[in-house]
């Protein structure tokens, strides 16, 4: 069964960066970049959000000739609500959605 | 950091990041190659380690939340032990593994020769094995192809000191299987012979696509009968399922090329301990060997270049064709036996094209083939393809008047032989290594064919080489050389012409010099006696003044008339 959003700092400044552009594919480095999450911790959260439903992934050609395919991803709309329901919360307490 | 430092950590980077897919339950494979392939796109070496190890860590973190048994203190432990051992197994692998230690060095590794067709007295002149060279010259750590190489020693020994290298056409070509072919019928007298397979062909590494050449006869076919769009589309779709296919296997598509073909040469060159060495380049690889000579000038005793391939900017395939084409019809008008047999051959040819446009005929075609009913449907453009590629062998001329106005009545019964020798022939040209080199060479082949372009356009590389790989460095014209050259042209060479052939070797200076041969077409010295022996006689002493007398005393061409058989 999959299990219940883990809704740890690091997820929710993933939840943050994926919602910032929700409706655009994202692959892992940029990402690693943008949350500042490095990819030991960022591959196990992308892993967890899509086996619960969370995130949708596939693979997207390379813009460059030559290179391999990327394996990109985004929010499915529960993952955009779950996003939004943290944004909020975390306005409420005043504190940032993304890791500082 | 060093280059070589800088290679090795880039090296280790992509262990841990294989190790990492590996490790991985096997429900979560596709984010291993995730990690595997978003690894291609880290520039920095340090930034791509941090990638790789935080990938181990992933790895474990998902390997243990998979053993629900694990309690979470034990499965840290199991998760840093884990990271750790895969770590060391990859510095191991890395400093241990086979051929992988260090920095590769130029270096001939002799095997048994498992070459066809070699007689007992060729036998013992051959010396087989392979040369590992770079993946990629920049990036020591991308890895390593290794090529096979074959030294046919001359008859004579000892040689003399610097050996000929044959650099064949293409690019696609296999060669070292011909070794005995080739050790038989030596380039210059007293000298051993070098023969490798480029990367990518032949028996040299990588296997790129293999098989190809068979999947593109239909596609090939289709194009050639009706340039449609929709035919052109699916010929593309054969080539990106190729290239998909090879970067599946990890290759990347800029590995290819002349340039790298050229240092790919030089390496070998060092391998072999060679000081200097002669080059005899044929077709395409002419172009290689005069970007080897403008590189690397100071290896190269003496060049000889045996029907150009120059590179771009050259005009479109077709343009070069109805030149050849022209020339050869023009030949015909000249000798009395074709013009009385077939008075205004270029009239017979364009209304045989006209005939064919509305009115296609139906051609036997040999088994082999696999097509529907063993028959070929003959259009106007596949007509003019076919015309086009007969126009390159001398075997051809006595033939084709009769061949063209057999067509033009309706009768195709000669056309199953050429067939089938098309078939050899594709079946034996490695077309993913043609389009692999060809789209880093020729920013010409980035545009698909015109509306309405002439059909020679339409079934060559045009509009395939966007999506196959980035352009890269462009193979050259050794302007003004000092070393010698020597280019042997045809007058019926559909590749270059005469005019196109003498214009680049103008450019390559006061050392180079320009031989036309009549009644012949591409490969010269394969179809020329006369050729082989002036180039043997070049080779033998670059500087002296040839005898090329025997250039101009060739046989006319007997035509075959209607009736007549060969």
């Amino acid at each position: 069964m999959p299990r219940r959003p883990n809704i740890s700092r690091q997820t929710r400044a993933l939840l943050a960066a994926l919602l910032d552009r929700y409706q655009v594919w994202r692959h892992g480095y940029e990402l690693s970049k943008e949350t500042g999450l490095r990819s030991g911790t960022l591959y196990p959260l992308l892993m967890r959000l899509n086996e619960q439903g969370l995130l949708e992934s596939r693979w997207q050609e390379s813009e460059r000739p030559g290179l391999p395919p990327r394996h990109v991803y985004r929010l499915t709309a529960s993952g955009q609500a779950l996003a939004q329901e943290q944004e909020a919360a975390a306005s409420a307490t005043g504190r940032a959605g993304a890791l500082a | 950091m060093t280059a070589a430092r800088t290679g090795r950590w880039r090296r280790l980077a992509v262990r841990l990041v294989q190790y990492a897919a590996w490790f991985l339950p096997g429900a979560q494979s596709p984010w291993g190659d995730a990690m595997r392939r978003e690894l291609d796109y880290i520039t920095g070496d340090p930034a791509a380690l941090r990638w790789a190890l935080g990938c181990v860590l992933a790895s474990c973190k998902a390997r243990w939340t998979d053993r629900s048994w694990f309690s979470t203190r034990l499965a840290w432990r199991y998760a840093a032990t884990s990271g750790v051992l895969t770590l060391l197994i990859g510095v191991a692998l890395q400093e241990n593994a086979s051929g992988q230690t260090g920095p590769l060095r130029p270096q001939f590794d002799e095997t048994a020769c498992d070459v066809p067709n070699v007689s007992p007295d060729i036998q013992p002149r051959l010396h087989c094995g392979t040369v590992s060279v770079p993946r990629n010259y920049d990036n020591p750590a991308a890895g390593r192809f290794k090529l096979a190489v074959v030294i046919a020693k001359s008859e004579q020994q000892p040689a003399l000191p610097e050996p000929v290298v044959y650099i064949n056409g293409g690019p696609g070509s296999p060669l070292t299987i011909y070794a005995g072919y080739q050790a038989r019928n030596p380039y210059a007298e007293g000298r051993d012979l070098i023969l490798v397979d480029q990367r990518g062909i032949g028996r040299s590494e990588p296997g790129l696509c293999p098989d190809l050449g068979s999947k593109l006869l239909e596609a090939d076919l289709a194009v050639a009968q009706s340039p449609s769009e929709a035919a052109r589309s699916s010929r593309r779709a054969v080539y990106l399922a190729c290239r998909d296919e090879a970067i599946d296997h990890g290759l990347d598509l800029r590995d290819f090329g002349t340039t790298v073909t050229v240092e790919d040469f030089e390496w070998v060159r060092r391998a072999l301990g060679i000081a200097r060495w002669n080059v005899y380049g044929e077709s395409y690889g002419t172009t290689v060997a005069m970007t080897l000579v403008a590189r690397h000038p100071d290896t190269v005793r003496a060049a000889v270049l045996d029907s150009l391939y120059p590179p771009d900017p050259i005009f479109r395939r077709s343009s070069k064709v109805a030149e050849a084409r022209d020339a050869f019809f023009a030949s015909c008008g000249r000798d009395d036996a074709c013009a009385a047999a077939f008075p205004n051959l270029a009239g017979i040819y364009r209304e045989t094209l006209d005939r064919l446009g509305p009115h296609p005929l139906t051609v036997a075609v040999p088994p082999s083939m696999h097509r529907p009913d063993d028959q070929v449907l003959l259009t106007a453009s596949l007509f003019e393809v076919l015309v086009g590629r007969l126009i390159y062998y001398p075997t051809a001329y006595p033939s084709l008047p009769r061949l063209i106005a057999a067509v033009h009545d309706g009768d195709t019964k000669g056309l199953a032989a050429i067939f089938a020798s098309e078939l050899m022939q594709a079946r034996e040209l490695n077309r993913a290594a043609e389009v692999a080199v060809e789209c880093r060479d020729r920013p010409g082949y980035r545009h698909p064919p015109a509306e309405g372009a002439n059909p020679p356009d339409q079934v060559d590389s045009y509009g395939i080489c966007d999506d196959w790989s980035e352009l890269g460095p462009a193979p050259v014209i050794p302007i003004d050389t000092a070393v010698p050259i020597l280019v042997l042209a045809g007058q019926f060479d559909p590749v270059a012409g005469p005019s196109l052939s003498r214009e680049v070797t103008g450019r390559m200076g006061g050392n180079a010099r320009w031989i036309e041969f009549p009644l012949i077409g591409h490969n010269v010295r394969h179809f020329s006696p006369c050729g082989a022996k002036i180039a043997a006689d070049f080779i033998d002493n670059p500087p002296q003044a040839l005898d090329t007398s025997c250039a101009d005393r060739v046989a006319p061409i007997h035509f075959l008339t209607r009736q007549q058989t060969p």
